[in-house]
């Protein structure tokens, strides 16, 4: 039984299903998150936890106790809103201080949470300041504050850092990780950038249209996803349709237009229609060392792209209406538009699905 | 586990409600304590005009001719000329269609007329730029300041028959043109229904004006400029854009009209046309309560059943939501076109005249408040050293005295019910997700939308039955049934401003402070009230105004301990049925005309109102949409 366990949650709004059907486990102090596209479900899943509302059916379980129905002030959660929500009327001590004199702290603890935590999060004179004369990113770290201060059991995150520069998220990023350790709070953050999710969880759960398609660690998630959708959403993917031609014991050979290539199955049988998951990065034209790691493509390149870091490629193979996108090492020769082309990706970075047809219809409507 | 909550069947109400009563009891004081109040203060007594009015003789009353005559003898005498050898004299009397028939298709007609003019007024305003629209905005407002029965006096003086060789002051002030011109003297006069729709017209039809010019500040300036761009022009940008997005505000407007026209006493009254139901009513109260209960009763439904109809139409536009919609404007409000030559010449010819007209009540009370009388076609202006006589005569008046006290205690009271349960309501149906949300929304608005003629008459069959020798019994207290009344029917404005501010403050801010630990009391304290203070006092000023130039229940519940000419020193009764007592008294002769005393009251009224409303909508920042239906 986890610390913090969601089970079998069902939300409606009106004609909408928002949830439909979510269980989750969470431990103490873990840092938890939520990753999945826009209207997945993942704010009302974290308004649930912290009992903004109420679900149609299933329960919420703190350590064991059903809080379904137990009001927000009652629940020890803290919540981080996407858009900060400071209160205009509140200078910033007022705004930090708020849930320490909830608590009936003494004046002076109050004042030395307060100095500790705006020192953390290098606010320091600026507490007599209203929020409305703030900049972005110092409110972000207002609100931040004002949540951390308390020290929380629990504490939900949505989209915290998402209004922010990129150079500034990177580094409220790392002091949000540190802190985390350091105080052993639980902490449900809820994104849908990838790379933060991956950068900053323990777990991650994959959330889908209302579902939680998949929940692992980052490193499980990216190099073996057992889901289809999961392979997608992870990295920069192409999905394309095949036919399974043969199986070996952990691979599958899929028929793609008019080549054949190997792939790691999850689930397959022979003549089964394959969805195939193709990753960009790792793919090289040079003869790689150890080839049985390796499979092949050839095709037609159709664009061809110098990024910086590494070139990027679309091959196109005869018979295949949809061409894969591949990452080639920038030191390798930019090959040139509308030349063959033979290029080597890891098998790691080939995963083989059973087509869901909703899945993969959004996904060739997309291209 | 999942089993055993899939397995979970929908629980009863009771079930659902119980353990948000014990986690979130505020919400639930919050929701339920309004919700109850105003069923036990409002929808209760007025059911129980239905086993009253069942006493009534129907077919009786239906076949009266008194009451309703659909015949030829109806319209007969709608217009009558009478060529005199040196004048011609225009009577327009309207029709005559009995009691009911009058109530009701007077309505029907001073609605049409008024939603006509309202919102073409509104349109060529809130659409056209020209020069002068100013003058003409603020003119449109003037005929809102209430100023209960002056304001149909002066109508009655400018345009009612008169006693004087010269007519009344229409015909004096055409026939300087008309004299000279057709060699005889014109004399044109509305009575009796007619002169009633007048007044009525010329008082409501600014509450459509001002509907329509909300809904138009609703109106987002890229959608008419799109329609622009494909090419619609003139009449044809009207009927397809922004027709249908003001129509709403027409209807909610129209509604409004159509029940304070069923329900005022003050024209019916000043041009002695006894022949409608509100003035029935009112008569039946001047005796004490000693008519025939059953038939005022039956009456009072007949009124509450025909402002009940148009209400189904609009049930939509009642709802707070669409009312808060309204009142935040568009995004980026559309600025207008520049109106054409054809365009300046109906501004100025058509609509300078109505909206001229309109304000005349409104400065008649202010001139007749200045005057010894005003009966022939011009007033008798006091004398400059003495101008303000009528004020000093109303301060050493210990009956007016008393009457302005009373006012001003009744609002001292009423205000602070009005202040705790509009709060509770107001931000109860912008954040309470309970059974009864919705209900509280429309029952906040319906005191708004039922004639307060029959509000007072229930409670007088209520307070009399269940509270007889009580708190509540109208003959002995009914002040307090006064305010009551007051509350009620005043409570709308606060409620409105109240949501309206509330649902512009994101409920994350709510939340943030939940989820750090605070109950909902005190998140209202420290987070909720001082983000909307402004608005909850906009609405109680709003409130304050409304109460204190409340007409229909304080001259009827009002006028049972008797008047201040009467009881001087131990009447009951407010300013308005002050004002409404002088206008009974009759003239006498060389002396300063009691209705010049009344107009001082009114213009006191006034002033307040000016006062008030200038700061409500400087608070609440949108001053229109707040005098919306
Ligand atoms: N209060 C509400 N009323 C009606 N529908 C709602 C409400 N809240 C959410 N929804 C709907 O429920 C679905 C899930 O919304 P939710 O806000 O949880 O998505 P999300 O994953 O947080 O999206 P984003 O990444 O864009 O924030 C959406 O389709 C949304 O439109
Ligand atoms: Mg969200």
């Amino acid at each position: 039984m986890g610390f913090i366990q969601v089970e079998d949650v069902v939300k409606r709004f009106g004609r909408t299903l928002a949830l439909r059907g979510v269980s989750l486990s969470i431990e103490k102090g873990e840092l938890f998150a939520i990753l999945g596209p826009s209207g997945c479900g993942k704010t009302t899943l974290l308004r649930i936890i912290a009992g903004f509302e109420v679900p149609d059916s299933g329960r919420i379980m703190f350590e064991g106790r059903d809080v379904t129905e137990l009001p927000p002030d009652k629940r020890g959660t803290v919540m981080v809103f996407q858009n900060w929500a400071l209160w205009p009327h509140m200078t910033v001590y007022e705004n930090i201080a708020f849930g320490l004199r909830l608590r009936k702290l003494p004046r002076e603890e109050i004042d030395r949470r307060v100095k500790w935590v705006l020192d953390l999060l290098g606010l320091r004179g600026m507490e007599k300041r209203y929020p409305g004369q703030l900049s972005g990113g110092q409110q972000q770290r207002v609100a931040l504050a004002r949540a951390l201060v308390v020290q929380p059991r629990v504490l939900l995150l949505d989209e915290p850092l998402s209004n922010l520069d990129a150079k500034l998220r990177l580094r409220l990023r790392g002091e949000l990780r540190k802190l985390q350790r350091k105080l052993g709070i639980t902490m449900i953050y809820v994104t849908h950038d990838q790379e933060e999710a991956m950068s900053l969880a323990d777990r991650i759960a994959v959330m889908r249209n209302g579902v939680v398609e998949e929940v692992g660690s980052p490193e499980q998630l990216y190099s073996n996803p057992s889901k289809l959708f999961t392979a997608m959403f992870l990295g920069r993917t192409t999905l394309v349709l095949g036919k399974v031609v043969d199986t070996e014991d952990r691979t599958a050979v899929i028929q793609l237009g008019e080549i054949q290539v190997k792939a790691i199955n999850h689930g397959l049988g022979k003549g089964d229609t394959a969805a195939l998951v193709v990753k960009a990065e790792g793919a090289t034209t040079r003869q790689p060392h150890s080839p049985g790691d390796y499979t092949v493509l050839r095709g037609t390149v159709s664009v061809s792209m110098y990024i910086g870091s590494f070139i990027e490629v679309r091959l196109a193979i005869p018979g295949l209406e949809k061409d894969i996108l591949l990452d080639l090492p920038s030191d390798e020769k930019e090959p040139p538009i509308g030349s063959e082309l033979e290029v080597y990706v890891p098998l790691r970075n080939m995963h083989a699905y059973p087509a869901e047809e909703e899945i993969v219809k959004e996904a060739l409507e997309q291209a | 586990m999942a089993k055993a909550s899939t397995a979970r069947a929908k629980p009863s109400l009771l079930k659902r409600l119980y353990p948000k009563a014990k986690t979130d009891l505020e919400i639930f004081l919050l929701l339920y304590i309004p919700l109850i109040v105003i069923t036990v203060a409002f929808i209760v007594p007025l059911l129980t005009i239905i086993p009253e009015a069942a006493k009534a003789d129907y077919k009786g009353l239906l076949s009266n001719v008194y009451y309703l005559e659909l015949d030829k003898y109806s319209v007969n005498r709608f217009v009558v000329v009478n060529k005199l050898p040196n004048e011609i004299r225009v009577t327009i009397n309207g029709f005559d269609f009995g009691v009911i028939g009058n109530s009701i298709i007077n309505a029907a007609i001073v609605t049409i007329i008024a939603a006509i003019l309202g919102s073409s007024l509104a349109l060529l305003i809130g659409i056209y730029r020209f020069r002068g629209r100013r003058v003409f905005s603020v003119l449109a407002y003037i005929p809102l300041l209430i100023a209960p029965f002056v304001n149909a006096y002066v109508v009655k003086v400018v345009f009612a028959p008169s006693l004087s060789p010269q007519g009344n002051t229409l015909s004096y002030l055409l026939n300087h043109l008309f004299e000279p011109l057709l060699g005889k003297k014109l004399i044109i006069a509305f009575d009796k229904q007619a002169g009633v729709a007048l007044a009525q017209i010329l008082m409501f039809y600014p509450i459509i004006y001002i509907n329509t010019l909300a809904a138009l500040g609703a109106v987002d300036a890229t959608l008419v400029e799109q329609a622009l761009n494909l090419g619609a022009r003139g009449l044809k940008l009207l009927r397809r854009i922004v027709l249908p997005l003001v129509v709403p505000g027409i209807l909610a407007g129209s509604t409004l009209v159509f029940i304070l026209s069923l329900e005022d006493v003050g024209a019916p009254l000043v041009f002695n046309y006894d022949k409608m139901i509100s003035y029935q009513v009112y008569q039946f109260f001047q005796s004490a309560a000693a008519g025939d209960r059953a038939t005022i009763a039956a009456l009072s439904l007949i009124l509450l059943t025909a402002a009940a109809i148009p209400l189904v139409f609009i049930r939509r536009y009642l709802s707070l939501r669409y009312y808060a919609r309204l009142a935040r404007g568009a995004p980026r409000p559309f600025q207008g076109i520049r109106l054409g030559k054809a365009g300046y010449l109906v501004a100025y010819l058509v609509f300078l005249p109505i909206v001229v007209a309109a304000a005349t009540p409104q400065i008649g009370v202010i001139i007749l408040s200045l005057s010894k009388r005003w009966v022939g076609p011009l007033p008798d202006l006091l004398p400059a050293h003495n101008l303000l006589a009528n004020f000093h005569a109303i301060v050493s008046d210990p009956g007016l005295r008393r009457a302005i006290t009373n006012s001003l205690t009744y609002l001292g009271e009423a205000i602070i019910f009005v202040a705790i349960l509009g709060f509770m309501t107001g931000y109860a149906i912008a954040r309470a997700r309970l059974p009864g949300a919705g209900l509280l929304d429309i029952l906040a608005s319906l005191p708004l939308a039922v004639p307060g003629l029959v509000v007072a008459f229930s409670y007088f069959v209520f307070f009399s039955k269940y509270s007889l020798y009580g708190f509540f019994d109208p003959f002995l207290n009914p002040g307090h049934v006064l305010v009551l009344a007051y509350i009620i029917r005043k409570m709308p404005f606060t409620v409105r401003s109240v949501f309206t501010s509330v649902i512009q403050t994101p409920e994350e801010l709510e939340e943030a402070a939940r989820s750090l630990g605070a109950r909902r009391a005190r998140v209202i304290r420290r987070i909720v009230l001082p983000l909307v203070w402004y608005g909850i006092v906009a609405g109680l000023l709003l409130s304050s105004i409304y109460i204190l130039s409340e007409v229909s229940v304080s001259v009827t519940i009002g006028a049972l301990k008797g008047g201040p000419i009467a009881n001087p020193s131990t009447h009951a009764a407010p300013i308005t049925y002050a004002i409404a007592e002088i206008f009974t008294l009759p003239s006498v002769t060389g002396g300063t005309q009691p209705q010049a005393r009344a107009a001082a009251l009114a213009a006191l009224l006034m002033i307040t109102e000016i006062a008030v409303i200038a700061i409500a909508s400087r608070l609440a920042r949108r001053g229109q949409a707040l005098i919306t239906l």
